[in-house]
């Protein structure tokens, strides 16, 4: 009973998690601003799903795979984070360094 | 059927409502932002859906959208980056 009650608490804080981050998604005006909300929803909540698989089915293949599954999320999330918050300041300024010249040289683009 | 899984995976694809407007409506950056939302959100939600109907071998689905979602998201981010 006591496991049930984790489990339900764990999947309501995951789903109260990701809506939240919904509604910052919305809400921000720039992609800069929605892009901290992706982490939460990344990061946050499938540690809270993985949690309350382990609390309902204990240590099995299913908890296995989820934790696999969260493995990738936290590998994934902060590189796809950073690659697309340089993206779009290279398409913004031309460059992503700070004291860049506003134009990326050729070879650079094409590294 | 395992209900509070399956209670939490039908509130997380409603939750994806905004991340679709933003989709929809935003500019292209917005857009790839709420693809990354929404396909995290999704992995979860194979995940949830796995577990509440009790099928081991759906867990497979999640692990490998995990993974594929790496892959695509720079795709999309060095598109984004170079030719869009």
């Amino acid at each position: 009973m006591a496991r049930e009650v984790l489990c339900d608490v764990l999947l309501g804080l995951a789903v109260v998690t990701v809506a939240g981050a919904a509604l910052g998604l919305l809400l921000m005006r720039d992609a800069y601003q929605k892009l901290h909300f992706v982490t939460p929803a990344a990061l946050v909540a499938p540690v809270l799903v993985t949690l309350a698989v382990l609390v309902r089915m204990g240590l099995t293949e299913n908890t296995g795979e989820t934790c696999l599954a969260l493995l990738f999320l936290v590998i994934a999330g902060p590189y796809l984070s950073h690659a697309t918050m340089r993206a779009l300041r290279v398409r913004e300024k031309g460059d992503w360094r700070p004291g860049g010249n506003g134009k990326a040289s050729a070879e650079e683009k094409e590294a | 059927m395992v209900l509070g899984f399956a209670a939490a995976a039908i509130a997380m694809l409603i939750a994806l409502i905004p991340a679709g407007i933003v989709l929809y409506r935003g500019d292209l950056a917005a857009a790839v932002v709420a693809f990354e939302f929404i396909t995290a959100v999704i992995v979860m939600v194979l995940a949830l859906l796995a577990q509440a109907f009790q099928r081991p071998s759906l867990f497979e689905l999640p692990v490998l959208l995990a993974m594929l979602m790496f892959g695509s998201g720079l795709v999309f981010v060095r598109a984004m980056e170079r030719w869009l």
